[in-house]
């Protein structure tokens, strides 16, 4: 018989304390900054993965913590409009995810060159993140281009597999769990090694775990992927 | 005044709602909170609306705890005096948003002071300095012509500042002239255009930032026809930038290109490697940041493009230095600015050169790559070899095979003879330059 878990464990959020920095380190250095008061606009980019959206997250929790008013924007997210950018620049701290979707666009290039200028002249801080650096995302507006890549632009690489077993560690760590590095180890010769489906992995063993009264051990993990190799 | 209330409210929205959705719609909110019960405001209606069909009942419940009297409000901008009681069934109401002609804040952070100069900018600069010190008087309207990122705004601000110093009650008003449109649009909308018109109208200078973008708008041309007249009638300074000369901006009125042309017209080219370099000095020293010039140097060969991808490069450089604790030095520059030049290097191939070249010229491409020795083939084709050596990683004998399979030592008196010119005949060096550009942005 099974004991029914209840769901009491941890949200998976965002924050900088389950982020493995790795290569990435003085990236998320000169966010942390960032959100510690200094001003300024950094570009992130990296490919699909790399930790881009988790990072901005991350950022806005952490501003909600430290009282600095902010907002995250999914500009890849097809239901938002240039308007919603109107007034945003009254915030301390605003984070755009995939920039490169609205290049070319122009409501969408002068919504955001506005936010820029609101957001600057009244010492704001500002995050962007692209799957291309600020020459590639391919904007009309040059002036909006030269002015994002102003700030300190970072690559965000993708993790090695020694790096991806680290991140398994500390993002189960951080949700209360011991994995073993025998058992993520196995993990990353089993399943795709991107990290979202790694982390998802996580989070549908975490529950299994807390269901079986087991722990993480690479036996258990096999019975879950019902693996027979 | 505390905010436990809202804490409440949002420790029970992160539950009920998506991490994303939170940080999206929820955390852009300011909340206060008094005996009536909580405000919140929203930067804009879509915030309103988004918190109104989606978790506006749930923030509701939570305050009700406190009293049955307590009520929630939630309205658009910074002004809680403006709010209004949001009822299920209340439609929006929509306060007038911040326009630019209410505000027109000046930069302070940008001043003649931190203005490096050198030969590509120093006409206007000496020109902004010059309307600084005389407003309305010297050169009316003044009118900064320059690509992306070579100071134009610096200059702007950089006068209106001046002004402001020498008259604190001078009302001044910088403008992009995007936003003169679109605040010309909501003034119609929101029927206050004769406010619009009078609030430009009445200033002492009126700094309006990249007029190129009044292109083909007829109705912002006319309204800032009139406004321009106004200023200048009655000795008031005007400043305008392009990112070309007036005659070469497309879709504008011939009677404001022709005003434009009254006073002083002086263009900013992109900065020559010196120019370059003391500008991250400067911009090192401003930071505090000890810069050795090999590397400022190193940087300013290979960003070419604009000085806000110099400050890009620079501050890279000092966010790892600050990370790893290290100084700064030729070896950590190349290291830290790995991935930006590579991705710079990547930007600029053979192939984009040649078709850059052949299309300012005007020239074919079996032009470029053929035989012939007329001038105006040779010397476009010598120029696209040099600009190969200058901004690739291309060893002489691959740039000799993908011009026509020429041996490297033509190339290398291609890159000599370009070089000399470059010194010695005007014309060349401006071609040169305007290449450089062009490939670099």
């Amino acid at each position: 018989m099974h004991q029914l878990s209840l769901d009491v464990q941890l949200a998976d959020y965002a924050v900088f304390e389950s982020f493995y920095a790795g290569e990435n380190a003085a990236a998320v250095f000169a966010l942390q900054r960032l959100v510690k008061g200094e001003q300024g606009v950094v570009w992130l980019w990296g490919n699909q993965d790399a930790g881009k959206s988790h990072l901005l997250q991350a950022l806005i929790a952490q501003a909600g913590i430290n009282g600095v008013s902010s907002a995250y924007l999914p500009l890849g997210d097809a239901t938002m409009q240039p308007g919603m950018l109107e007034g945003m620049g009254e915030l301390e701290l605003i984070c755009v995810d995939d920039v490169q979707a609205i290049a070319t666009n122009h409501d969408w290039e002068a919504a955001l060159f506005r936010l820029y200028e609101e957001l600057f002249q009244t010492g704001g801080r500002l995050v962007v993140a692209a799957n291309v650096a600020p020459g590639g995302a391919g904007f009309s507006l040059r002036d909006l281009m030269s002015r994002l890549a102003s700030g300190a632009t970072f690559r965000l690489h993708a993790l090695s597999d020694k790096d991806s077993v680290f991140a398994l560690q500390k993002r189960a760590a951080w949700r209360g769990l011991n994995l073993p590095e025998e058992t993520a180890s196995y993990l990353l010769t089993r399943v795709n090694r991107s990290p979202s489906v790694l982390f998802a992995l996580l989070d549908r063993l975490d529950k299994q775990a807390l269901t079986a009264q087991r722990k993480l051990t690479v036996p258990f993990v096999r019975e879950v992927l019902g693996d027979q190799s | 005044m505390s905010n436990t209330l809202w804490a409440r409210c949002l420790q029970q929205l992160q539950t009920e709602l998506t991490e994303q959705q939170v940080n999206t719609w929820i955390r852009p909110l300011q909340a206060s909170e008094d005996e009536k019960g909580l405000h919140l405001r929203a930067p804009n209606r879509f915030v309103v609306e988004w918190v109104q069909s989606n978790c506006l009942d749930l923030i509701r419940e939570v305050v009700a705890e406190r009293g049955p009297d307590s009520q929630v409000t939630l309205d658009i901008g910074q002004n809680s005096a403006a709010a209004v009681n949001v009822a299920p069934e209340a439609p929006v109401v929509s306060s007038m948003p911040r326009t630019t002609w209410q505000s027109g804040r000046l930069n302070p952070a940008y001043h003649f002071d931190n203005f490096v100069q050198g030969k590509s900018n120093q006409l206007a600069r000496a020109a902004a300095f010059q309307v600084a010190q005389n407003p309305g008087l010297s050169y009316n309207p003044l009118f900064i012509a320059g690509g992306v990122g070579l100071g134009k705004t610096h200059l702007m601000h950089s006068i209106g500042n001046a002004i402001r110093a020498r008259n604190p009650q001078a009302k001044i008003a910088y403008v992009r002239s995007v936003h003169f449109v679109s605040d010309m649009v909501k003034a119609l909308q929101h029927n206050k255009i004769d406010e619009f018109k009078n609030a430009y109208r009445s200033l002492d200078a009126l700094l309006i930032d990249d007029i190129q973008f009044f292109a083909g708008k007829e109705r912002s041309q006319e309204e800032f026809f009139h406004t321009f007249n106004d200023l200048i009638d009655s000795q008031k300074q005007v400043v305008l930038t392009a990112d070309r000369y007036p005659k070469e901006v497309d879709g504008l009125e011939e009677r404001l290109v022709s005003r434009f042309g009254w006073g002083l017209t002086a263009a900013i080219e992109p900065p020559e490697l010196e120019t370059s370099v003391a500008i991250l000095m400067t911009k090192a020293e401003l930071e505090n940041v000890v810069l050795p010039q090999e590397v400022a140097f190193f940087i300013a060969q290979r960003i070419r493009s604009n000085v806000r991808e110099l400050e890009g490069a620079l501050r890279r450089l000092v966010a790892n230095s600050a990370f790893t604790g290290e100084p700064i030095t030729l070896g950590f520059a190349k290291d830290a600015l790995h991935d930006l030049l590579v991705v710079q290097n990547k930007m600029v191939t053979m192939a984009t050169i040649q078709k850059t070249v052949m299309e300012y010229f005007k020239i074919r491409m079996a032009d470029l790559l053929g035989k012939s020795r007329r001038r105006s083939v040779a010397r476009p084709r010598q120029i696209a070899m040099a600009l190969t050596k200058e901004l690739t990683n291309h060893s002489l004998p691959e740039i000799g095979d993908a011009f026509g399979s020429r041996d490297h030592t033509t190339v290398l008196h291609a890159c000599r003879r370009i070089d000399d010119l470059r010194n010695t005949d005007v014309r060349v060096g401006e071609d040169y330059k305007n290449l450089l550009r062009l490939l670099s942005t």
